[in-house]
């Protein structure tokens, strides 16, 4: 009867993490970034000939996109939803809201295992995957094509299955490697994260794994071999350059402070201590770990970000501290089965995102996801069992409560967050290309302007561009940082100054910011973002 | 019993030096407020009045910020010895701190009512908990910033403490309720936000100690309510009913800026009624956004980046520079100090008294603009020292169990003072060499040496006009006070006068204080002094300023028939 009853409740937490992430999916955040641009067209090219945009056949260690070099699992991921509902915003974002919802479920079986000696693992786990599937955090980074939150599945999943080889069956050790391996193919950040969390559970349950020597062998040397091939990447200088471009230690404003403390001790011996740059940087790291953790990030603004965040709701919900902070202190006190495995996976999960200079940084922290749900949950519990026969007057208060701030997000979101932030996600690429589209055979040329950011991966995606015909004609060049631009391909050329070297005959069609369209421009089409600011003008000369 | 007297001493004596060695000069010059208390106590001592001719005020205009003037007061006796000079303003505040460190340490004692602590099951007496504490405030960078500066919030803290002690003290020998009342409404008297957190902790106190003090002869009670009642009155009136004072609470306040606080939330709102969105426009009512506000303000002071990296974010005058406002090496102790006061084996009141206070402590800062404000929240000391002190025994008890090695055990001991000696030798040359370097535009630095400079050479002009804008705000009050003008002379001139345009009128002699355009002045010969951007045409600058790291501070300009 119990049993049937969470059953049921576990069905409707994950019917409400599936709504909460699907519906409205194309329109809401409503715009693609040229990330998810070009992650969708990635697919739509791997799936008509295995390559990349750029031709590379079936990679796996990296894909080139913009010079960021993306890990490339999510392209891969996304190419059965664009074979099916075509190389639309839905199919692009499809990924990311499957595998968000798929993490509540997994995220329920986890803390399941990790409570498993408790008696109310079960509500632990109900409470959480609850929780989770209402987190405006998980929300908002599930309903865009982020790869961090596939990665956020693939660890949950990783720690799941090797909770489960240690409490039984072995074989199933072999698939927590390939979840984690496969989070390092999925995001840069788990390409730290991972490796730390199977080391230090690696060393707190080596007795067990000693006792199964030739199996964990077995799997460590499968984790290893696939992991190689992505090993030359990491070691090329263009993965270091993108790690020093964001990275705090590279801060040279830190070396002149700690010089000027020195003279201003007049050179002595002990200021030279006191002062070391490396106590600086020290600190330096500390604050930028210690970000994530202010009150303003997690629960009153969250992200600065709009696209981590609405603005109005934090990272979590505003009552759900009271029961966090108790859900930390109990967590420690009570100390049930694998309970160090939180706040472990919590601390180890920042370390990469604060090297990083902005923070704090909701996305970069993803893969610490369920551990934030899973302290409220557990001071929610265990408020409830300190309440004793008044816990009903909680659980009433806090449903209800629960319920208000839901609702409250959900009609920001909805309602006022497109129309505040449809900048912050580029829009106006999509209504401008659809009209250049209806009129661009009339013209020889089309001129984009660069200042959007990265048109060629929206034209790709929004005419459908066969990958074949982009890769004949395209126009790239590839900095000595790493970083590629496209400056035409097709009829398109994309530049900064759309009038300067105007020295190419026949019919030119423009597409310039609104604010720069010169004065003798015949406006066709002016295209506004959502809350009604011009973005995008198309116009002959 | 003897040897923790004789470390008691020994930390007062530290708190001493930490606090009175190079008083005057550092902070390298006086802020605004701290000579305008000075010379408002000065004028009070010869006059009986402020600069603005109020009679023995309970609340001082000064700058309209209308505040509680118990610190000018305990300026007074002060002056006589050592003149109106930045020492004698900031020694009530220094000498506080001291007789804080004190106090603390016999608060703990009452607080944990017992002679032993039950930590990590070991037992220590109450005394090395006290000394503890008492330490960690008499090095606390927070409390020595606030108590080295005539700032009144840290007399504000020392009373607040004082009450709460003599209320415990007072649990068993009534007598002491009284003083605890008189510690309350003193308090009161010296600074605002006490006038939140004073109340709402001696409640507090009450409510927790509801059934002792029901059982104290009733008597004392009735004698301490009397006396509390007659000793605050004074405050009471002149709180309610004087409007310009409220005006200025509001000043502060996160409503006097309605404008910018509700603008998205009013644009919202306007789009929810032009959908005709019921649940939005409920939702979007500016009620609710002050909530979220005042939540945030409040929530913002439990930020660790705040009370351990950076301090105040705006206003340097509240840090030592590239600090936070306790050393950063307590942090891990702070936390493990409040596990331990939730869940330690201490008696359940000490544990709601000291978690109650910690809370009550940003009250009064919340619905203020500028938070988090170290000046506001002084009051969460010396809690914070609480838990870091029961973190640092709980740990050194956890090692001591875990590791037998002896050797060991002494080695990390031994890594760990490195480090603590490292971090606070950091500190103290932050403080008192860094700041010098780095805050001085902050501690607006420069009127003294103007001052000395101007006077010998005063009369040889008709008009010195003084700016009074940007950096220079109330640059009267610093002529005021480093001219040691006769506060009797200033008054039959009409005294200070403020708001507005009036404050063009405030002069001293020959000099004007107001913001100037140098080619409109012409009553030649005359000096103009401001700030570099005070001067953007072509002039004659006599002499110039500088800040001690070599950028100019002040200029003054000459300008005579020639020019």
């Amino acid at each position: 009867m119990k049993n049937k009853f969470n059953t049921l409740l576990l069905i409707v937490v994950c019917i409400i993490g599936v709504i909460l992430r699907f519906v409205g999916l194309s329109d809401n955040p409503p715009s693609l970034t040229w990330d998810e641009a070009a992650w969708g067209y990635n697919s739509y090219s791997l799936g008509i000939d295995g390559k990349d945009e750029f031709g590379r056949f079936l990679p796996v260690d990296y894909l080139e996109s913009f010079g960021d070099f993306k890990p490339p699992v999510y392209a891969y991921l996304g190419i059965l939803p664009v074979k099916i509902f075509g190389l639309t915003e839905f199919a692009t974002r499809f990924p990311s809201a499957f595998f968000g919802s798929l993490t509540i479920l997994a995220t329920y079986f986890l803390i399941k295992r990790i409570f498993f000696k408790s008696v109310h693992s079960e509500a632990y786990a109900l409470i959480t995957a609850g929780i989770l599937a209402i987190s405006p955090w998980h929300i908002l980074l599930s309903r865009a094509a982020f790869e961090a939150n596939v990665a956020t599945f693939f660890i949950v999943a990783g720690i799941l299955f090797f909770l489960g080889g240690i409490q039984g069956k072995k074989w199933y050790f072999s698939v927590s490697a390939v979840f984690f391996v496969l989070s390092l193919y999925t995001f840069n950040t788990a390409r730290i994260v991972s490796p730390l969390l199977v080391l230090v559970l690696g060393i707190v349950f080596w007795r067990k794994l000693f006792l199964l020597k030739k199996y964990t062998m077995l799997v460590v040397v499968i984790g290893v071999v696939l992991t190689l091939p992505t090993v030359p990447f990491l070691l090329s200088p263009q993965a270091k350059l993108r790690y020093q471009e964001v990275n705090i230690f590279s801060d040279i404003k830190v070396i002149e402070r700690v010089n000027q403390h020195i003279e201003n001790d007049n050179n002595a011996w002990w200021s030279k201590i006191i002062h070391n740059r490396r106590f600086a940087y020290g600190v330096e790291y500390a604050k930028h770990y210690l970000d994530h953790f202010t009150p303003q990030f997690l629960f009153i603004k969250g992200d600065g970000n709009p696209k981590f965040s609405t603005q109005v709701v934090g990272q979590m919900y505003l009552w759900e501290l009271p029961f966090f902070v108790m859900g930390i202190l109990l967590l420690f006190k009570k100390r049930e089965g694998y309970w160090w495995i939180i706040p472990m996976w919590l601390l180890l999960g920042i370390i990469p995102a604060a090297t990083a200079r902005e923070t704090p940084h909701a996305l970069r922290i993803a893969t610490t996801i369920p551990t934030f749900q899973l302290f409220t949950a557990y001071g929610l519990m265990w408020a409830t069992i300190l309440l004793g026969r008044h816990k009903k007057y909680l659980v009433g208060a806090v449903t209800i409560i629960a319920i208000l701030s839901l609702t409250y997000f959900l009609h920001n979101y909805i309602n006022h967050y497109p129309y505040n932030y449809s900048g912050e996600w580029q829009y106006g690429y999509r209504e401008s290309i659809r009209y250049v589209n209806e009129i661009g055979d009339e013209y020889d040329q089309i001129v984009v302007t660069t200042e959007l950011g990265r048109p060629y991966s929206y034209y790709l995606f929004y005419t459908k561009t066969h990958p074949e015909d982009f890769r004949k004609s395209a126009q790239i060049r590839r900095s000595p940082f790493g970083f590629v631009d496209i400056d035409g391909y097709g009829k398109y050329r994309f530049t900064q100054d759309l009038h300067t070297n105007d020295n190419t005959d026949g019919k030119l069609l423009y597409v310039n910011l609104a604010e720069k369209t010169p004065s003798n421009a015949n406006i066709l089409r002016t295209v506004n973002q959502l809350n009604g600011k011009p973005v995008l003008s198309i116009y002959t000369l | 019993m003897k040897k923790y007297k004789f470390l008691l001493i020994g930390i007062l004596l530290i708190a001493f030096i930490l606090r009175f060695w190079r008083l005057g000069e550092v902070p390298i010059a006086p802020d605004w407020d701290e000579v305008a208390l000075g010379y408002n106590a000065y004028s009070i001592m010869q006059t009986g009045k402020d600069e603005y001719g109020e009679l023995l005020p309970v609340v001082l205009r000064s700058f309209d910020d209308y505040k509680p003037a118990l610190y000018a007061y305990l300026i007074i006796p002060l002056l006589k010895i050592f003149g109106l000079t930045v020492l004698a303003v900031r020694l009530p505040s220094a000498i506080m701190g001291v007789i804080t460190v004190g106090a603390v340490y016999y608060l703990i004692r009452e607080l944990f009512q017992s002679k032993t602590l039950s930590i990590n099951n070991k037992n220590i007496p109450i005394e090395v908990l006290a000394l503890a504490v008492s330490f960690l405030l008499a090095i606390s960078p927070w409390h020595i910033q606030f108590s080295r500066i005539a700032f009144e919030t840290n007399v504000g803290l020392g009373f607040n403490i004082l009450m709460a002690l003599m209320f415990l003290k007072g649990l068993r020998n009534p007598k002491y309720l009284s003083f605890s009342v008189i510690f309350a409404a003193l308090s009161i008297y010296t600074y605002q936000s006490e006038k939140v957190f004073t109340p709402l902790l001696f409640l507090g106190l009450t409510i927790i100690h509801w059934k002792k003090l029901y059982s104290l002869p009733k008597k004392y009670i009735f004698i301490a309510l009397g006396v509390g009642l007659l000793v605050i009155s004074p405050m009471i009136y002149v709180t309610f009913t004087n409007e310009e004072a409220l005006a200025r609470a509001r000043g502060v306040s996160i409503f006097s800026d309605k404008n910018t606080l509700l603008k998205e939330n009013v644009q919202r709102l306007v789009r929810d009624k032009e959908k005709g969105d019921i649940v939005g426009q409920v939702f979007n009512n500016r009620r609710v956004e002050y909530g979220r506000t005042i939540a945030a303000n409040y929530l913002s002071h439990f930020d660790p980046i705040w009370l351990f990296i950076k301090g105040d974010y705006d206003v340097n005058r509240h840090h030592a520079p590239f600090m936070g406002l306790e050393y950063i090496i307590f942090l891990p102790f702070f936390l493990i100090g409040i596990y331990q006061i939730i869940f330690g084996k201490f008696d359940k009141k000490t544990k709601a008294t000291i978690l109650f206070w910690t809370l009550l402590s940003p009250l009064p800062a919340s619905i203020t603009t500028g938070v988090p404000h170290a000046v506001r929240t002084l009051n969460f000391l010396p809690t914070i020292q609480i838990y870091i002190a029961l973190g640092l025994l709980a740990t050194y008890l956890y090692v001591q169990s875990l590791i037998r090695l002896r050797l060991i055990r002494s080695g990390l001991l031994f890594a760990a003072m490195i480090l603590f000696v490292l971090n606070y030798t950091y500190y103290i040359n932050q403080y008192f060499v860094q700041q010098n370097y780095y805050h001085t535009l902050d501690w607006q630095y420069g009127y003294k040496e103007l001052v000395d400079y101007l006077k010998p050479i005063q009369g040889k002009y008709k008009k010195i006009i003084v700016s009074n804008s940007g950096e220079m705000t109330q640059s009267y009050m610093f002529f005021l006070f480093y001219l040691q003008y006769d506060p009797k002379t200033y008054l039959e001139d009409g005294g200070t006068v403020s708001g507005g345009f009036a404050t063009r009128k405030n002069r001293i002699d020959n000099i004007e204080f107001r913001s100037f355009r140098y080619e409109d002045e012409e009553e030649y010969p005359m000096l103009l002094i401001g700030t570099p951007i005070d001067f953007q045409s072509q002039h004659k600058t006599i002499h110039t300023i500088y800040y001690p790291q070599g950028s100019i501070a002040m200029k003054i300009v000459e300008k005579t028939n020639e020019d």
